[in-house]
Parts: structure tokens; sequence; C-alpha cells
């Protein structure tokens, strides 16, 4: 598409526009300051389909010295009809000079037929000094939309959208940092109504970001899964001569295999997390999140720090009692029905009340120590038995992901992840529930999941996550 | 024999493994590019041709991992087909092992012959179950890990490499039976404990050669050879058989052999090998990685516009300059609005001469200001001006060009002292607000200009009495 609409993101200095910029352009690599002037150089941003563009946005530098602009241009215009002219003979004029640049940088896109984005602090008085720029973004004749963008606490913007609405066509209200994805896409929408050639490209533009979305949400259930059947199946291995498995002491190899195991583990969780990240193109998150381990030795999940990490123990019973019951419904068919489905409902209670009376502790990996084979013995630790240390993982994995699929590229905050603290799994259905622990169990017995198993556990995978974000919607 | 489908699915496993370590964004690129460009040459995108496509733009390099992992099914393949050599002659010759004394039992034979139909079927049906109780064997002597899409298709191979050795074993042992036929005197008869009379084992031979009655008829027994070749082995001899009837047996042999011996051997081989190809096409199409790649080349690569990167680009906001004292000062100048509606009371005595520039103002009242202050100033020995300003505002280029302007207009001696006012007026600004402006003053070069809190407003004494 060679008639691309391109939007210039204009304004004062220091009002957001970057940030305006990088959450809809989702790069987060875009250098936001608090400083006025951090950018210096108009930057386009363009969404390409196939390597088409469907629309590009410009970031600029802020107004400096709109004021004396506005006398050249009045000094230099004679009627209304060649304002737009008179501006692009300002840039023409001005582009080597030095008091100027940030002006040029910025009306040389709406020279060349940008669609003007105006950008204002709406946490900040209104102020006629504003004024100035706003006429000559006027001058330029373009298509134009006010964005109310707040950067402090403070709400000025009834007082912003009175003064705004004599020059912009369109006035809308946009957090850079918070505005939910939807907005976003409204937003853009907002874009495509400036003038009628933009409409389509910026539906098709919607279109596309909303399946992107949806699809980072299936891929990031994919990685949630595999990371999952990795941790719960791992097994830490040391090989041992049989001078050494003599001479160890059985409790300090034990010790080294934990620590190693637990290492591992972090480890692949930390991979997880980058991993989630870069699928939503957040590549410069600093993260603050309790390490995977046990708070003091074999507590960790009690049942009061396991509610922090939303699961409880009733969750397990019922998950529990699914697993079993499957377990059971396979009695039936081996006796081709004689049990009269008894099976069923005998594994459900075992699993249930195993689930239950054994949820208060997590039952510690072993350390096994193998026989001599060839002259070497050896040693192993894992895979964990307790599929509660899963669910743990799950929960945590799943709040990681809820944080950054709604987190903007504008943030630069550190991520805090603090533990949920509600039992949300809860509302997962059965046939979830059921998948997810059917894979627990497989994994525990170091069984592979085959490629049906793991399309269904990402699936269930998934709707945990559509629960989760469900429930902070309501939450929240 | 081709393992055209294997060597696909075996290339297709490597390629997804190795893609593991690229970053998504990069496949979905790569992939998206590769299925428009097929589109545009009215082509359908198939596992094949985008690994030959990919092969092409990298290059041929060293051994692929087909090769490796099929080369070692090759070798397991050849070994049974020597073995399968060599145990087919030694079979052969101890079953047509002939001391002179006793015949070569047909029964014998034809009981072997019923094992080998029994191995072959059992080794198809363990195929198409997909037991590997040879599995630890393997693991021990395989040169090295066998790729896992491999492993999926042990079975299938070692079932293809069992039928192959029983066809050089069943190809060797007719060979050796037809040399023996040559250069011995072979004398067959058919003996069993059974009670048993001719006419049945007449029926059983002639139900068993039924297959070839059409093709070699004589090769199936008639009544009187078998009525005439049954022997005892108490028997001591049997002076009224014409000996060259012991020897009529064997086209019988030799076509058992080859129907039951041979044949089944060759169907099942191809059964196999068919199977094999269909298991390695159907793993194929349900390869994970191909969804992936199915997904990737289906999905539009959407850039956002990520690209670019000045992250690093970061504003120095280290700031040498430190606030200074409020100078003494009759002589306010509100900047863009600062100051309203109205000033502290502590920058607004009764002789204060209160002067409005920037914001809404234009460039000729800015210069009148100017003037104003000048002419105030001319008449003071130490001239210090107050600049009031909006805290939260970023100082432009319009302020540091009135300041500049200033500086040629006011005695040389006069300063200016840059005060950051909050909405209220009546708090001091926040620390990242007053640095900005710390750092405009610092970036004009000059000692003129400086930046200065407002006073704090005063306690209400009274106030403070009544506490």
């Amino acid at each position: 598409m060679d008639n691309a609409p391109v939007f210039a993101v204009v304004g004062h200095p220091n009002k957001g526009k970057s940030s305006v910029v990088a959450t809809l352009s989702q790069n987060d690599a875009i250098a936001i300051a608090l400083e006025p002037g951090t950018t210096r150089q108009r930057q386009a941003y363009p969404l390409t389909v196939d390597g088409r563009t469907l629309y590009t946005l410009v970031d600029t530098p802020g107004f400096q010295r709109p004021r004396r602009v506005l006398e050249w241009l009045d000094a230099h215009s004679v009627s209304a009809s060649d304002r737009a002219e008179t501006v692009a003979a300002f840039v023409t004029q001005h582009r080597d000079d030095p008091r100027f640049t940030d002006e040029c940088e910025l009306l040389a896109p709406l020279v060349e037929g940008a669609g003007i984005i105006y950008v204002v602090d709406g946490s900040v008085p209104y102020s006629a000094e504003h004024e100035a720029e706003m006429t000559i973004l006027r001058w330029t004749g373009r298509p134009s939309l006010a964005l109310i963008n707040s950067i402090g606490p403070d709400d000025y913007s009834t007082a912003w959208q009175a003064a705004l609405g004599q020059f912009f066509q369109v006035i809308r209200k946009f957090d850079a940092v918070r505005a939910h994805f939807e907005q976003h896409l409204s937003l853009l929408r907002a874009f495509g109504q400036l003038e009628p050639a933009w409409e389509s490209p910026l539906d098709q533009a919607t279109g596309f970001l909303a399946d992107q979305r949806r699809q980072r949400k299936t891929q990031a259930a994919r990685l949630i899964a595999k990371a999952l059947e990795d941790i719960m199946s791992y097994q830490e291995k040391r090989t041992l001569t049989t001078n050494q498995a003599t001479e160890t002491n059985e409790r300090a190899l034990a010790d080294t295999l934990r620590r190693s195991w637990y290492q591992h583990q972090r480890r692949r969780e930390q991979t997880l997390r980058v991993s989630v990240e870069h699928l939503y193109q957040h590549k410069r998150i600093q993260r603050q999140e309790a390490e995977l381990e046990w708070h003091s030795d074999h507590d960790l999940f009690s049942e009061d720090s396991r509610r922090v990490w939303a699961v409880s123990r009733r969750y397990l019973a019922t998950a529990g009692f699914g697993a079993g019951a499957v377990g059971g419904a396979g009695i039936d068919a081996l006796t081709f029905g004689s049990s009269l489905g008894t099976g069923a409902l005998v594994g459900g209670i075992l699993g249930a009340a195993g689930s239950y009376f054994y949820g208060d502790r997590l039952a510690l990996p072993a350390l096994k120590i193998g026989a001599l084979q060839d002259g070497l013995k050896t040693a192993t630790f894992g895979p964990v038995q307790d599929s509660q240390f899963g669910y743990v993982v799950l929960g945590r994995a799943v709040d990681h992901w809820w944080h950054i699929s709604h987190r903007n590229h504008a943030g630069r905050d550190q991520l805090d992840l603090a533990p949920a603290d509600s039992h949300w799994l809860e509302n997962l259905d059965r046939k979830s529930r059921q998948d997810i622990q059917r894979v627990f169990n497989r994994c525990r017995k170091r069984r592979t999941p085959d490629d049906r198993q793991r399309v269904v556990f990402a699936a269930a995978i998934e709707q945990a996550m559509t629960v989760y974000d469900d429930w902070r919607l309501n939450r929240t | 024999m081709t393992d055209t489908a294997i060597r696909l699915l075996l290339e297709f496993d490597d390629k997804v493994r190795r893609d593991h370590e690229q970053p998504p964004a990069f496949l979905h690129r790569r992939d998206r590019k590769y299925a428009l460009d097929c589109q545009q040459r009215d082509m359908t995108p198939s596992p094949g041709h985008w690994l030959a496509h990919l092969e092409r733009l990298s290059g041929q390099g060293g051994e692929s991992v087909a090769d490796a992992a099929l080369g070692t099914w090759r070798r397991i393949m050849t070994g049974f087909i020597l073995a399968g050599c060599a145990l087919g002659v030694l079979t052969m010759l101890g079953l047509l092992f002939y001391e002179g004394g006793q015949r070569i039992n047909v029964t014998v034979i034809l009981a072997f012959v019923f094992l080998q139909c029994l191995l072959a079927g059992f080794t198809t049906l363990q195929a198409f179950a997909g037991w590997q109780p040879w599995r630890p064997l393997l693991t021990r002597f395989a040169d090295q890990k066998s790729p896992a899409a491999l492993g999926k298709l042990q079975p299938q191979l070692m079932a293809r490499a069992a039928h192959i050795g029983g066809l050089a074993f069943g190809t060797c042992g007719l060979l050796t039976l037809l040399v023996m036929v040559v250069v011995q005197d072979l004398a067959f008869g058919w003996s069993t404990t059974l009670n048993t009379d001719s006419h049945r084992f007449l029926g059983l031979v002639q139900t068993i050669a039924a297959p070839w009655q059409w093709l070699w008829p004589g090769a199936v027994p008639d009544a009187s050879l078998v009525e005439t070749t049954r022997f005892f082995r108490a028997q001591t001899g049997n002076l009224t058989l014409n000996p060259a009837r012991l020897g009529d047996w064997w086209p019988f042999v030799a076509m058992v052999w080859t129907f039951y011996v041979l044949l089944p051997r060759l169907v099942l081989a191809v059964i196999a090998n068919g199977h094999l190809q269909l298991k390695a096409r159907r793993l194929l199409n349900r390869h994970p990685g191909l969804t992936a790649l199915q997904y990737r080349m289906e999905t539009p690569a959407l850039e956002t516009g990520n690209a670019h990167n000045d992250a690093q680009h970061q504003p120095d906001t280290s700031t040498n300059s430190q606030l200074k004292p409020l100078p003494e000062s009759d002589t306010v100048i509100c900047w863009a609005g600062a100051g309203e509606p109205e000033l502290p009371d502590a920058l607004n005595g009764p002789d204060t001469l209160v002067l409005r520039a920037g914001g809404r103002a234009s460039l000729q009242d800015d210069t009148l200001t100017l003037e104003k202050a000048a002419n105030h100033l001319a008449h003071i020995t130490r001239p210090a001006v107050i600049v009031v300003t909006r805290s939260w505002e970023p100082p432009t280029g319009e302020l540091q060009d009135f300041l500049q302007h200033a500086r040629e207009l006011w005695p040389p001696t006069s300063h200016v002292a840059v005060v950051p006012l909050t909405t209220s007026g009546q708090e001091e600004p926040p620390t990242h607000q007053v640095q900005q402006w710390l750092r405009f003053t610092e970036r004009l070069g000059t000692d003129f200009a400086c930046v200065s809190l407002p006073p704090l407003f005063p306690q209400n004494p009274y106030r403070q009495g009544e506490l």
C-alpha cells in the first residue's frame, strides 16, 4: 500500500509523545525519560503486514519556539488558503537553522501529508501557551486528533477537552502506560476516522493486531505447557564410582542433588519468563519475583504458603478426584464394565482423598541410588512426585503472563510479581483440571506425553489463563 | 527401496529442532516470506519443498542427520542379510543332511516351513502393534542416540530389516536346495509317529501344493509317491522301491520353500516397507513442527514498528548546578502563565514590578516586558530579576531566547533567578522538576541565570501560638 496513512505524534516537549508511540508500536526500546528533548529527531514506526505498510507512526520532538514560528507564518501568509503552503515554506527555509530543528522535524511529516496526533498531558493544568503550537498545527490543514495522555496522578482533562475542542476534530483520552489493549485498538480506529481513505488500512491493522494478540495467548500457553512438562519430569542425575558411592554420605549427596535440581528448575522458569516476555515484544523488563524455592525445608506447600500461589487444598482434592476417576475408569475398561463403573468411583475417591490428606505437605523428590552397573552407580533426584509443585509453577507462570500481556510498552517501571491472593484456579472447568493433572501424572512417572496430550494440555493451560484473566477483571 | 518419506521426516524433525534456538519472530518472517513466494509462483508449499528451499539458501553442509540415522539402519539391515544368507545355507544343509542310512524327512521340512511362516507373521504383528522386545539390544549397540522421530519408526524399521533378512535366508536356502539336488542324490521320504495313513498325508501335501498346481503339476506329489516313500526309522529297508522315486520329492520341497518361505517374506517385506513409509508420512503430517510451520506460513507477519532501538540514547540527566538562594528583587516576570491567578505573597510585595511574558503573550509583548524591566533595573545597583515558571512545564527554546535577549538589554551586572512554581505555588516542586530547570540554566552556559526555590509559605505565628 503506497499511500498508507502516516500519523505524526506531535506536541509540547515531555508530554508523552514517545510513550504513546512506544505503546502503539509495541516497542519498549524507545527512549522515554522525564526530560524535555529526549527525542531529537523524528523517527518512523511503520506497522507492516507481510512487508506491506498499513500505517506509520512518526515520533517527533516537541515544539521549542512555536510563537516565533507562528510570527513567521503570519508574516508570510496572505490568506487562509495559503497557510499549508506557508508552513511548507517555513520548513524548507529553516531546515538548516539550529533554532528550528525541532519544529522542522515535527512539521516535515505534516507537510508530507501525515495526520496529526497532538499529545497533551491531562494531569497538569491547561496552559494557554499551547495555543501557538495548536494554531500552527491548524495551519497545516491536516486531519487531526488530540490525545489527552496522563503522566501524573492529577486530572485536568475536562479543562483540556474544552480547550482542545477549539482546535481538533477528535479528542481522545489515552493513558499510554495503563491503557488496555482494546483501548489501543479503539484509538487506532479513531485514527482511521480522520480521513475516509484511512479507515480501511486502520481497520485491517486493528484486525491483525487483535489476531496477533489471540495467537500470542495460544503461543504463551504452549510455552508454559512445555516448561511445566520439563519441570515436572526433570531428574537430576549423578554417576558415582563404587568408591565414591561408599564414601559419600547419602544425606550430603541428597543435598547436593537437591540444590542442583532447584537451580535447574529456577533456570527453566526464568527461560520461560524471558520467552513469554519476548513473545509480547518486551525485551527490557526488569522483574522482581520470589524465587521458586522451599521457604523452609519442607513446608512451602503448607496451606498458608500454598494459598499465596492460588492453589487450595480443595482445588487439589477436586483435581485429584478427576485424575483418580480417569485411572478408575481404566479398571472398568479392563473388567469390560463388569465392575459396573465402581472403578471410576473408587479411583476418584482415592485420588481425592490422596490429594486432600497428602495436600498438607509436599512429597519431596527422593534420592534414589541405582544398582551397580559397569562399576558405576547412578544417584537420581526427582522428578517431583507431588503435582502441587506443578500447580505452583503454573500459578506463577500464568500470573507473569497476565502482567506481561497487559503491560504497555511505554511502561518502564519494574515488574513486581506479587503472589496472587485467591484460589482462582478453582474456577477452572473440570475437564481442563483433569487434562492438566493427567500430564502431571505422566511427567511424574517420566513418561513423555504424546503430541495429542500435549495439545490438550496446552489448551487446558490456555483455559487457565482465560480464567485468571476473568478473575483479574472481576477483581479490579 | 527408497526412504524418501523417512528422510523427509528426519530432515524436517532436525530442522524444527534446530529452529528452537531461533527467535519466533524471525521464524515467522522467514516462513511467511517463503509461503508468499510460493503463492506468487502458484506453488503449493510442502515440507519437502520448504526444506529444499532452506537448504538451497544455506548450502549443503556435511552429512545430513537422515544419512547418519539411516546409516545405522542400513548396517543393521546388512547384518540381517548376511546372517540370513549364512543361516539359509546352513539351515538347508541341515535339513538336507543325509548320511545314507535315513531319508530326508519331508515332514520335518514342512514343520520348519510352518515355523518360518509363524516367525514372519509374528514380525509383522510386532511392527503393527509397535512392540520392541529387542530395544535394549539396539540401545546397547547403536552408535549414537537416534533422533526422536526415528524412535517412533523403530518397530517398522526392524520389521523391514527382519523380513529382508528372511528373504535372504529363503533365497540362499532355495539356492542351496537346488545345488544339493544337482550335486547329490537326495532321498526324501516322509515319516511321522502319528498313526496316520498315506491318504491323509497326501491330502495335506496336495492342499499345501494347491497354489502351484496350475504352474508346475510335477511339483505336486501323487498318491503313489506318498504311498511308496513313507518310511519308519525301525524299518531296515524297502527292496521293492525304486530309489529314483525318493528323489521325486524335490520339486515339491523347492516349491514349498518358494511359496511358504520366500514369497511370504517378499510380500511382508514390501508391506513392511509400505507401512514404514506410511507411518513416516503420518508422523510428518502430525509433527507439531509442521502445525507450527503451517501456522507461520498462513499467518501474516505483523511488524508493529519495534525495530528501532534508541533506548541507549537516554538524555544525560546529571546536574552540576546547585540551587541558589532567592535574590532580593522587586522585579518579577511571570513566564507563560506562571503565577496565575496570583503570585505567592513572598514574591509579590507592594513595590514589586510584576511583568508577564511567554505563553499567550506575543513576541512584541515579550520585548516590551524586557524593555520595561531594563528601565527599572537601570536604577538599581545590584539588579536581580525573578522569572517564575511553571515547574511542570519543560523549559523551551522560547525562554532561552527570552533570557538571551534580556542579557543583551539589561545592565551587565544584572542576573536572573528562575523560580519554578507548583500549581498551588505553596510547596516546593518535586526534585525531578527542579532538576530540569537546573539543567536548563546550566545549558545557558553563563552565570546570568540560576535556579532558586520559591520561598515557602510562612507559618502563621498566631496559629502557632494557639497550638
